[in-house]
């Protein structure tokens, strides 16, 4: 295996820990590349490893899970010996598709899929089940993904786009978004049933109304209207209310 | 018209135009225009990576794009068109009918100053959207559909 | 609750405040993970799932793509645990959550205000990282962690300190209280509900919600 891959992988944890408005992750991106260039031709002193350095820590933005191929990738091409103009267009380009894969298949598929499932358990198990269930889940996609990501961006090089079409990855795409959508569906007739559990009538009548709004106002009233800020508004009201109808 | 957006982002076809603003308009047709991208393979081959497989991604230079601008707005598909930077969006406005225009992302570089957390610009980019407000066309920086549309006249 | 578990709770708001989007996202951040775990530590599991998976659906609307801005919910958990804690049953739920809420607003600011400290850290080594210099990028690696970590630290112990206030301050009477846990039951499942709509949009994917929602129905009838 190559040298420093175990200390890059570490550091890809906090691929975000300097996450700023100029650089985005560069910094982070950087820090994790650092130990795949020591061994450029010229070592730590060399021209070769301050060039890739410096360009390391320009401005990047991928998924985080997904930022390891990108960091093996151009840890690979500089060692290649790729011209400085190559090796800045994909670390210019591979932000990109890296985020958007990445969003799909975590932030729109394997976090409410397991977060879904963490909560129908929840509602229906002893209290340990549901969010031992979620931890575990999803850490074994994220673990996975993580683990390979490097790999396969050291293997690609400037050829890393056949990592991204690699059968399980799309396939994983692909169910993305139904199991999302199916999971969370699961769950919220669940949730609403155990959480107005010993409500009255009226009241969980008004559960489903104020449900009902909240969906009906940020379709269609005010977009930009977060679920927390109506939640805020909505609990504010009924904190004043309630002190004032004793 | 079904051109459901035309957007203004360095970053090309990233996470926020695949996932925020793509399922949020159930897009079917995703146009990047760029005339570097155009001409390279990889690049393409990377950025059809990151597209969900029912969306289609075309590529265009800007002329070809000033061409295809028509077909777009007439078009029955609901299409998201990408540009990676001013010169290149201004010119496919000046040349077509499109009639607004979103920022999405333009980030930092010695030359250009924060006007939004988002959005940097240098004072001839600047200059040049303000010129497309003075044609009619309706400029506003927003990153994600949940966000708050800022005018061009907030930030500039 | 005692001086340990004060200290305890301090100590995990931190470790998911940081977990959020420095290091290292395994998702103990989560409402339903911080929530039930805080829970624990003060020896009401049952009330901090309950907390924390209300705060969970909150939290599933938020789609971190890019660059946006987030509430931090895991701290937010923790301080709404903290003031339910003890509690009887699932009533009370409500201000707990209303707690939580706040406090992931304040985060959001919180983050916001971080992420310009550690962009004032990149300006002023510019010219070192322009070299090529590791040093100045171990230097800003290190402040953009330590300060995440103080501010999880400051986060938390805000909510900690609003939810002593709201625990001290007169009870809300019975009709108050059902109304509240209605409000915020009723907004955490339109906030799910909104980002599972999002994510569908109204095109054939909306089927997929559908049948998970027969499916829930199901299982709550013939439970």
């Amino acid at each position: 295996m190559k040298s420093g891959m175990v200390r890059a992988w570490l550091r890809l944890f906090a691929v975000q820990g300097a996450w700023n408005f100029e650089r985005l992750q560069g910094i982070g991106a950087a820090w994790a590349s650092e130990p795949l260039l020591r061994d450029l031709p010229g070592g730590p002193e060399g021209e070769r490893y301050r060039d890739a350095m410096r360009r390391a820590a320009s401005f990047f933005n991928a998924h985080p899970y997904f930022a390891g191929l990108a960091v093996g990738a151009i840890a690979r091409a500089e060692h290649d010996g790729v011209p400085a103009s190559q090796v800045e267009r994909l670390r210019s380009t591979l932000p990109a598709p890296l985020g958007s894969v990445g969003d799909r298949l975590f932030w729109a598929g394997v976090l409410p899929t397991t977060s879904g499932l963490g909560l129908a358990l929840a509602a229906t198990m002893p209290w340990a089940l549901g969010p031992a269930v979620f931890l575990v889940l999803y850490n074994a996609v994220h673990f996975m993904v993580r683990g390979w990501a490097l790999r396969a961006g050291w293997e690609n090089g400037m050829l890393v786009s056949r990592a991204l079409g690699e059968p399980w990855l799309q396939t994983a795409l692909r169910i993305a978004v139904p199991f999302s959508l199916a999971s969370v569906g699961f769950a919220l007739p669940i949730m609403g049933s155990w959480l107005t559990d010993g409500l009255t009538w009226p009241a969980r009548g008004g559960v489903l109304a104020v449900a009902v709004l909240g969906v009906a106002l940020g379709k269609w009233v005010l977009p930009t209207l977060s679920g927390l800020r109506f939640g805020l508004s909505a609990a504010g009201l009924a904190l004043i209310v309630g002190w004032l109808w004793q | 018209m079904t051109l459901s957006l035309v957007r203004l982002d360095d970053r090309l076809v990233h996470g926020q135009v695949v996932v925020g603003w793509g399922r949020a308009l159930d897009v079917q047709l995703v146009v990047l225009v760029d005339d570097r991208v155009r001409a390279s393979e990889w690049e393409q081959d990377l950025y059809r990576m990151g597209i969900p497989a029912e969306v289609e991604l075309r590529f265009a230079s800007v002329p070809e794009a000033i061409a295809a601008a028509p077909g777009w707005l007439a078009s029955p598909l609901r299409t998201i068109v990408v540009t990676g930077d001013v010169d290149t969006l201004a010119q496919l406005v000046e040349g077509s009918d499109i009639r607004r225009v979103n920022i999405g992302g333009i980030h930092q570089q010695p030359h250009r100053s924060k006007r939004l957390p988002y959005v940097y610009l240098s004072d001839d980019e600047a200059s040049r959207l303000v010129s497309l407000v003075a044609r009619g066309v309706d400029v506003s920086a927003q990153d994600v559909p949940t966000a708050r549309p800022v005018p061009l006249g907030e930030f500039t | 609750m005692n001086g340990v578990d004060i200290a305890w709770l301090l100590v995990w708001g931190t470790l998911v405040g940081v977990d959020l989007a420095s290091f290292p996202q395994v998702m103990i951040a989560r409402p339903l993970v911080a929530g039930t775990v805080a829970g624990w530590i003060v020896g009401d599991p049952a009330g901090g799932l309950a907390v924390g998976a209300v705060l969970e659906m909150f939290a599933l609307e938020v789609m971190p793509v890019g660059a946006t801005r987030y509430p931090d919910y895991g701290p937010a958990a923790v301080a709404g645990v903290a003031l339910i804690a003890g509690t009887e049953g699932l009533h009370g739920v409500g201000l707990g959550v209303a707690v939580g809420m706040l406090v992931a607003f304040v985060g959001d600011f919180t983050i916001h205000l971080m992420r310009w400290f550690n962009t004032e850290a990149v300006r002023r080594r510019v010219p070192r990282l322009d070299q090529g210099d590791i040093a100045a990028v171990v230097e800003i690696q290190r402040i953009g962690l330590g300060q995440d970590a103080l501010r999880s630290l400051g986060l938390m112990a805000f909510g900690l300190v609003v939810a002593w206030a709201a625990r001290s301050s007169p009870p809300l009477g019975e009709r108050g209280a059902f109304m509240l846990d209605a409000v915020v039951i009723g907004a955490a499942l339109a906030s799910a509900g909104s980002g599972a709509l999002r994510l569908s949009g109204y095109g054939r994917a909306i089927r997929w919600l559908g049948l998970g929602l027969a499916g829930g129905i199901a299982v709550i009838l013939f439970r």
